[in-house]
């Protein structure tokens, strides 16, 4: 292993963690204001994946073109799903039942996805999803460095909706606490609605970006809602800056240990090296507090 | 009424029906077809039974005890090979073996995640079970992806499923026995308590880390025991089936149905939503349907049987016969009520909520 | 109060197990109503139609290449029926989804063997079925011919049962080796890097042809297993890359992951004159996804192709083409390895001229060769093809043919390209 292979391997986990921070960006805005686990967003992901296919291929319109129609039908579905299901959770055993309804949610868009798809593996394909930048020497996958910067407009887009609208006010007290905002004005069912739909728009974009850089097919979700579910705790819940840093940190431990070591084991450090985190710091790399104990 | 608060003697006896007809249906309905399925639905009770009395009783979802039905399997096919033991009774032995093995294992890991809030403890769960499968894959005595066979159990064609069924069976009896201890015991109100709301239980003087940790542990066992029958019955393991990524979500699942939180309700959940399964896959021809269909099944029992259908069906039938203030006793997730009574006003709350919205 | 909580939480159990149990009784006796109906193991001259069994993957992980069997099975069946039968009778076959789990593809095994008493039985898809499969059927004396299972594992469990009529699947990258051994020294490539995937399909595939192109002088320049869970295999081909190895070989299961590799080659500019992937190449997944141009050059083994000349694959091929239309291209080696098996279990059916399965193992087992699409089958005492041939294939003409290409000595390969063309953008 040369010096050079190292850095590449660092640079392409910095490129590629923007792709998983796009990814997770949405679920822990969920995660942090509807005091929930979101499963379905591995499948939103891909299910917006497939949206940007099927413009593609049946209208001729390009993967960032299609963003204007997937980010807005993505929200509106993300709106349903909360009016529908989501919004009947109680307080009491949350956590559980947030993981059955949006399971639940998760296998029918999978047969959706399946009746209509089928089983084979699909790919977004552009001009630019196999040509890359020489920069330095080294080759930059144009790809991943739009996936990179889409992944960081969209960081600083939330942070924009969380500390400068109104709407963020609301969000951010419905963080801190659902009831004690509810008690000072705030509609937190509205909050609700909007956050998810917000999360799941972001998805749109995610699975544009996840389905130019790797195949998929309906069953790809489970492999990813793993991953998400642990980016956003290791960044700390509905920090999403720490969704950002946590995507990075993922992906920048396994390349470094599939170069310098091997690939056999670098998952295997990831988690470890997850679980470390969290017995050291609970809260996550970037969480301002404990999860409120329920 | 007599239906619903029957006899001390009538319980008695359906009871004794219960496992009358556990013992007695191989027997009566020897399809070899069908004896697979029940005992595949008898393993799922079982595996059910103990996933709930921790994660339906605490309210913190394990979806790491993949790792312990993955331990059982390996335990029992790693020593069975490793003795050369060739098939038959003997191996069942190695059985309680499998049990130990899982429940040493649940120590540690749930000394580690449990230090954790509800949220983070799934997260850590999903992240050790995929470390115990990335083991099981690359360890040099694991036989990594080639998988373990085990020698053929060498019994009969005609009745081969019969030690497997019985002994799951047995398992399944010894997993409803305790926890309908547990639930009864001092112990479980803690856990309830624990679940409706932990910081209170630990002011009130409940021990919570070593409760929790108790309980974890406790449900590993027969799910690790069960891990080791199922590796016995198919013969050979691989990695990626041992621990299977969805076996958690699927637990879950059928405990939620039947009702989470009930000792009923996950045997009940267990066996028709297996049953169910396994007669669908075997006659429904558009499979992917059969995703559509479950799923919104699911959202429906979400939406209009919150607390699952065990429960639900109770209480319509409580408020049928007893009309007025009578269905306290029904309350959903029973529990707490009567040892910590700050926590019952809490329990009863989902059920105002469910309705409302 | 006491009381009546102990009370109801008592009742929960009798009130509640002893309906569930019915329910099961109910669920299940339906089951077992229908087991008696059909049973046809007679060969008489009444010739009812027979039912052959198989579980395949229709849905999860397996579905595609379950689905591309459940083609070829059928076409089989058609051919047959055609043909006027097996010993007389027609036959159709009855084919129930395992969902890729090992815990169903037994139970529809099972189901098959005792309620539906199907008089024979063919393979599921994938290695790591085959084998609880062939644990049931071995059960009840059934000989379990099938085309997909042939991981090194299979065959070393001592099952008697089991015929694999493709080639073993360690045998996969010897042609590919020998074709680089035979090169005279100036002009063979002195480096080469393996990546694998940890899989009982993959990883085989790797030391049997490392081993021979070491002997001839190829230096191992990287050679890793990487894990199904990876979420970025960028570090690992840019690494390839970067060791500027002049042959690549990557052995996965998945066509996904192949994809991902050449992708990110095409984008480091890095063009081995060797590129060879064991699974997906031939695909329209792949071709679409890294660019039809891309393709070309690129490798895969394989033991059938829809261009293959022989009668039998002929026929085959246009039976294809009239049930399920489309083109050749996107008739898959899958199909094929299912209509072998087919191919297989019929002439050992029509040469014992009876369904007893105890003959039909012998025979099976007796050395004889058998001819099949794919080419001669001949197996050995652990079920092994021991007359498989691997073949050669490579995207030529800008990545518009998919042609033949070794072994070099056979009269069908055309010439390789080689060294490989370097990709398009």
């Amino acid at each position: 292993m040369s010096a050079g292979t190292l850095e590449m391997a660092i640079l392409d986990g910095i490129l590629t963690g923007g792709v998983y921070a796009l990814m997770a960006a949405g679920l822990t805005l969920i995660f942090g204001v509807l005091d929930m686990i979101n499963i379905a967003q591995g499948i939103f992901v891909i299910l917006g994946a497939y949206a940007s296919y099927s413009l593609e291929h049946s209208f001729g319109i390009g993967l960032f073109e299609g963003l204007i129609i997937t980010i807005p039908a993505m929200f509106l579905l993300g709106a349903f799903i909360e009016w529908a299901f989501i919004r009947r959770l109680g307080e009491y055993n949350r956590v559980s039942m947030s993981i059955l309804v949006t399971y639940a949610v998760t296998i029918v868009i999978e047969g959706v996805l399946l009746l209509h798809f089928g089983s084979n593996y699909r790919s977004l394909t552009a001009s630019y999803v196999t040509q890359s930048f020489h920069v330095f020497g080294n080759y930059l996958p144009k790809i991943y460095l739009y996936g990179f910067l889409l992944a960081l407009a969209s960081v600083l887009v939330l942070y924009f909706i969380l500390y400068k609208t109104r709407l963020g006010v609301s969000v951010r007290a419905a963080m801190d606490n659902r009831f004690a905002a509810q008690l000072v004005g705030v509609e937190v069912k509205r909050v609700s609605t909007l956050t998810f739909a917000i999360g799941v728009a972001v998805t749109a974009v995610g699975g544009m970006v996840f389905g130019a850089v790797q195949p998929f097919t309906p069953n790809s979700s489970y492999d990813l809602i793993s991953r998400l579910l642990t980016i956003v705790v290791l960044g700390g819940l509905g920090s999403v800056g720490g969704a950002l840093v946590g995507a990075l940190v993922m992906v920048v431990v396994e390349d470094i240990i599939s170069v310098a070591w091997t690939p056999t084991w670098a998952t295997l450090i990831y988690f470890a090296v997850l679980v470390i985190v969290l017995l050291l710091k609970p809260q996550g790399l970037f969480g301002q507090r404990e999860v409120r104990a329920q | 009424m007599s239906l619903v608060n029957p006899t001390k003697s009538t319980k008695r006896i359906g009871l004794l029906l219960a496992v009358i007809v556990l013992v007695a249906f191989p027997l009566i309905f020897n399809n070899p077809t069908v004896t697979t399925i029940a005992t595949y639905c008898v393993m799922y009770m079982a595996i059910a039974t103990a996933w709930n009395s921790f994660s339906g009783f605490t309210g913190y979802v394990s979806l790491g005890h993949a790792i312990f039905f993955g331990t059982g399997a390996y335990t029992l096919s790693l020593i069975s090979t490793g003795l050369n033991m060739s098939g038959g009774f003997p191996v069942f032995a190695l059985v309680p073996v499998a049990g130990i093995a899982a429940g040493a294992l649940a120590i540690p890991i749930g000394f580690v995640a449990l230090r954790t809030k509800r949220h983070t403890f799934v997260v850590i769960t999903i992240a050790a079970f995929f470390i115990f499968q990335l083991l099981a894959e690359n360890l040099g005595f694991t036989k990594g992806s080639e998988g373990v066979t085990l020698a053929p159990g060498g019994f009969a064609a005609s009745d081969y499923n019969n030690p497997f069924y019985y002994a799951s069976a047995v398992i399944l009896i010894l997993t409803v026995f305790l926890v309908w201890h547990i639930k009864r015991s001092r112990f479980g109100l803690q856990l309830f308590a624990i679940r409706d709301e932990e910081s209170r239980a630990r002011s009130l003087g409940v021990k919570v880390d070593r409760v929790k940790l108790v309980s974890f542990v406790l449900s590993a066992i027969p799910v690790g025991m069960i891990g080791a029958i199922w590796a016995y019955f198919i013969g050979q393991i691989y990695p990626q089936f041992a621990f299977a990524a969805s076996f958690d979500v699927t637990v879950a699942l059928m405990c939620f149905f039947g009702g989470l939180g009930t000792l009923a309700g996950p045997v009940f959940g267990a066996l028709v939503l297996e049953a169910l399964q396994r007669y669908l896959v075997l006659s429904l021809t558009i499979q992917n349907l059969y995703l559509i269909i479950y799923g919104l099944l699911f959202l429906a029992v979400i939406v209009l049987l919150p607390e699952g259908v065990l429960p639900s069906i109770k209480k319509q039938i409580s408020k049928r016969l007893l009309p007025t203030g009578a269905d306290v006793s029904f309350n959903s997730p029973d529990s707490a009520t009567s040892g910590i009574p700050q926590a019952s006003a809490a329990n009863k709350e989902p059920v105002k909520e469910g309705k409302a919205l | 109060m006491k009381s009546l909580f102990k009370r109801s939480k008592q009742r929960r159990i009798g009130f509640v197990i002893v309906p569930a149990a019915a329910l099961l009784l109910a669920a299940c006796g339906s089951g077992s109503s229908n087991a008696s109906s059909s049973s046809a193991t007679s060969t008489t001259a009444s010739a009812k139609p027979i039912q052959i069994g198989a579980s395949l993957s229709l849905t999860g992980d397996f579905a595609a290449n379950g689905k591309s069997f459940q083609r070829g099975y059928a076409i089989w069946a058609e051919q047959v029926n055609k043909n006027g039968g097996l010993l007389g009778h027609k036959v159709s076959m009855k084919i129930l989804d395992d969902a890729s789990s090992p815990t169903q593809v037994a139970t529809n095994y099972q189901d098959l063997i005792t309620s539906d008493h199907v008089p024979l039985i063919v393979g599921p898809f994938s290695s790591l079925l085959t084998v609880p499969a062939a644990t049931v059927a071995a059960r009840y004396g059934y000989a379990m011919v099938e085309g997909a299972g042939g991981a090194p594992g299979v065959f070393t469990h001592g099952l008697k049962n089991v015929f694999d009529v493709s080639y073993p699947v360690k045998d996969g990258l010897l042609p590919v080796a020998n074709w680089i051994k035979s090169m005279p020294a100036g002009k063979r490539p002195t480096t080469a890097a393996y990546v694998t995937s940890n899989n009982i399909f993959a990883q085989p595939q790797i030391a049997p042809a490392q081993a021979i192109m070491q002997a001839a002088g190829v230096k191992t320049v990287y050679n890793q297993v990487f894990q199904s869970e990876t979420t970025d295999f960028t570090p690992l081909a840019d690494a390839i890359a970067a060791t500027h190895a002049q042959v690549a070989i990557i052995s996965t299961t998945s066509v996904s992951k192949v994809i991902a590799f050449v992708k990110d080659f095409i984008t480091q500019h890095y063009n081995p004159e060797i590129l060879v992937g064991t699974n997906g190449v031939n695909q329209t997944a792949f071709t679409s996804a890294i660019g039809t141009c891309n393709a070309n050059g690129i490798i895969q083994p394989n033991g059938w192709y829809a261009g293959y000349d022989n009668t039998l694959s002929h026929q085959f091929v246009k039976a294809y083409l009239a049930k399920y239309g489309g083109t050749t291209s996107q008739i898959t080696a899958s199909s094929a390895e299912a209509y072998g098996v087919g191919e297989v279990l019929a002439d050992a059916v029509n040469a014992t001229k009876s369904f007893n399965q105890a003959k039909i193992l012998k025979y099976l087992h007796s050395g004889v060769t058998f001819q099949t699409l794919q080419g001669p089958v001949k197996f050995n005492s652990k079920g092994e093809n021991v007359d498989g041939v691997v073949l050669g294939f490579q995207w030529q003409s800008k990545g518009t043919k998919y042609v033949q290409i070794l072994p070099a000595s056979d009269k069908q390969s055309v010439a390789p390209l080689f060294p490989k063309p370097a990709f398009c953008s």
